[in-house]
């Protein structure tokens, strides 16, 4: 991923509402992997408020230097690799915040986290919110949104799904979704009517059958 | 902040030597006596706690850090310091000379007890484990039980990973650099070259001359094994980087300039002129003996093959572990560094890895260009290791 890009994501501020669901949902004093960890913001919150045992993977060079600064235990792999090397099930939990749309091959990588983890929690943007939707319909043309701030020709959010697909895509794989979460306007919400058109972010907790 | 560099140039710093009787090689040889040349920089705390043991590599010395009486830098003289990347301002930082080297601990230039003269070739085959068991016997007398981190590159890298696998409650944490579990058939034909080189030079084949005698100012064995060295720890990029395929010209009389000759005034292409300097340069301060033994000891390190598998060799391992390779690095290439990852994971082991981005190959762990980078990753780290762990 390149570095420009990756800088205009979404700033953690606007995203403490997700980081803070996921902290909610993992029980403390177990084993907890971060895909795409950034600079380690999620595992330090992680390793402070409950105890647990962290480790991150990071690309980015920069993010992997501060990550090893906040005495985070990291490791610098591209995701598109797979988790080769992780053993089966050695993590009570594999999370995958706001990166599962920029993958190569979700599928694959979904795949090896249901394989390394006991539980996986992965949180994404829903392309399928009304606004988003809307603008596509009259104009006509790939919206850029607070979700999706990149035009389409330079994103790194490759892939557009809304939680609807994102819940066809689990069913598929052989996996059940556990709990979902969706945020609006910075508040996690347990329930909502139409989540699909009002939701801005899905965060799902995972397993396998 | 202080001047960390006005702080080492105030002081010199001296090698120290302990004197053991012997130690008993892993191949079963008694190997004796026995002497350890060792530098030390920071403060040891009145816990002992906070030692970390650097680990030089094949032509490295125990001169690591400030400035010694001859007014020379120590090899990583920019990592270690007060406020640099090993602190010395919290770190009792120990550096010894490798057994088998030629800078002060016993090697093949040290005098045979037995003979009353160097041992020369027939110093006995040594072994990575012998050069960490020899410096296990040096903090033993220096009274520390425990260490902090081991932190080596290359070879260094190689001893860090064997203590960390063989003195499990001696090492709270472990920097591995540009190192590898096995050394692959590549690094080993380059060895073989390196020694052959060596062999074949008319002051091997007529056994040992008097000390500058024609004959070993003739001999360029050990610096044309140096200058196949320093091809394969440099990468191609730097190479076109720094030469080019620039050419040496020798002013002749002001009017006219000559573009050399091969071998007789250093080459015409300033790659050659370089390695040409390089080589003469270690013919001054190496042994080409020296040489031989710690590249026989790199060649037959190999962890897997003395274990079974990794999984196995690591098995016991409890300390943290900081395994960094270098994107250029194509002699020890990031692969070899993923197995040794691979394997800790496999058993659930504290391993954080890093490909850092550098243009030098495996020599960039040494290269000021590098440092910034290499001391934040080599500082956070250290810091993140429990003193009580």
């Amino acid at each position: 991923m390149c570095k420009e890009m990756v800088e205009i994501r979404t700033p953690f501020h606007e995203f403490e509402a997700g980081f803070n669901i996921i902290i909610e949902l993992i029980t403390p004093g177990t084993r907890v992997l971060d895909l795409g960890c950034g600079t380690g913001t999620l595992l330090s919150r992680l390793r402070d408020e409950k105890d647990v045992e962290v480790c991150g993977v990071e690309l980015d060079q920069e993010k992997v230097i501060r990550c090893i600064e906040r005495g985070i235990r990291v490791m610098a792999l591209d995701l598109d690799q797979g988790l080769e090397g992780f053993p089966d099930l050695s993590y009570e939990y594999v999370v995958l915040s706001r990166t599962l749309q920029q993958l190569m091959n979700p599928e694959a990588l979904v795949k090896e986290m249901l394989r390394v983890g006991s539980k996986s929690i992965i949180t994404f943007p829903n392309f399928g919110h009304w606004k988003i939707m809307l603008e596509y319909a009259l104009t006509g043309k790939t919206p850029v949104s607070s979700t999706h701030p990149h035009p389409w020709y330079n994103t790194p959010d490759i892939h557009r799904l809304t939680i609807n697909d994102f819940r066809s895509f689990i069913r598929q794989i052989g996996a059940k979704i556990e709990k979902e979460i969706f945020i609006l306007d910075n508040k996690p919400r347990k329930e909502m009517l139409w989540p699909n058109r009002r939701a801005e972010w899905g965060c799902c907790l995972i397993s396998a059958y | 902040m202080k001047d960390a560099s006005l702080v080492s140039k105030n002081s010199i710093t001296r090698t120290l030597f302990e004197d053991f009787d012997g130690i008993e090689l892993e191949s079963g040889i008694n190997l004796g006596p026995l002497r350890v040349a060792y530098e030390t920089y920071g403060k040891l705390s009145e816990s002992r706690d906070n030692v970390v043991l650097v680990l030089h590599a094949l032509s490295g010395d125990a001169h690591a850090a400030g400035i010694n009486q001859n007014g020379r830098v120590g090899w990583w003289d920019e990592m270690i310091g007060p406020g640099k990347g090993i602190d010395t301002e919290k770190y009792f930082v120990i550096c010894s000379n490798c057994l088998g080297g030629c800078k002060g601990t016993t090697g093949p230039p040290s005098i045979n007890p037995l003979a009353g003269k160097p041992y020369g070739r027939s110093f006995p085959r040594i072994t990575i484990g012998d050069m960490v068991n020899v410096q296990s016997m040096l903090i033993d007398r220096l009274g520390i039980d425990k260490l902090h981190s081991v932190v080596g590159g290359s070879m260094g890298g190689m001893q860090a990973l064997d203590w960390a696998t063989r003195f499990p409650n001696r090492v709270r944490s472990a920097v591995v650099i540009a190192a590898t579990a096995r050394l692959s058939p590549q690094g080993i034909a380059f060895n073989w070259v390196g020694r052959n080189a060596i062999y074949s030079d008319p002051i091997s084949a007529c056994g040992a001359p008097e000390v500058n005698s024609e004959l070993v100012r003739m001999g360029r064995g050990l610096a044309v094994a140096r200058m196949i060295g320093h091809i394969t720890y440099l990468s191609e990029e730097i190479m076109e980087h720094k030469f080019g395929r620039k050419l040496t010209l020798t002013d002749m009389d002001g009017i006219r300039y000559s573009l050399g000759e091969n071998d007789s005034s250093g080459g015409e292409f300033e790659v050659e002129s370089y390695l040409q300097h390089q080589g003469a340069k270690f013919m001054e301060r190496f042994d080409e003996d020296s040489y031989i033994t710690i590249t026989k000891a790199i060649d037959h390190f190999d962890l897997e093959g003395q274990y079974g598998d990794l999984v196995t060799a690591f098995k016991s391992v409890k300390s943290k572990l900081l395994v960094l390779s270098f994107t250029s690095d194509w002699l020890y290439p990031t692969s070899m560094s993923l197995a040794i990852v691979r394997a800790l994971q496999a058993s659930k082991k504290d391993v954080s890895f890093v490909e850092v981005d550098m243009p030098f190959g495996h020599d960039s762990f040494l290269i000021s260009a590098a440092m910034p980078k290499l001391t934040r990753i080599i500082r956070g780290f250290l810091n993140g290791v429990q003193r009580d762990g």
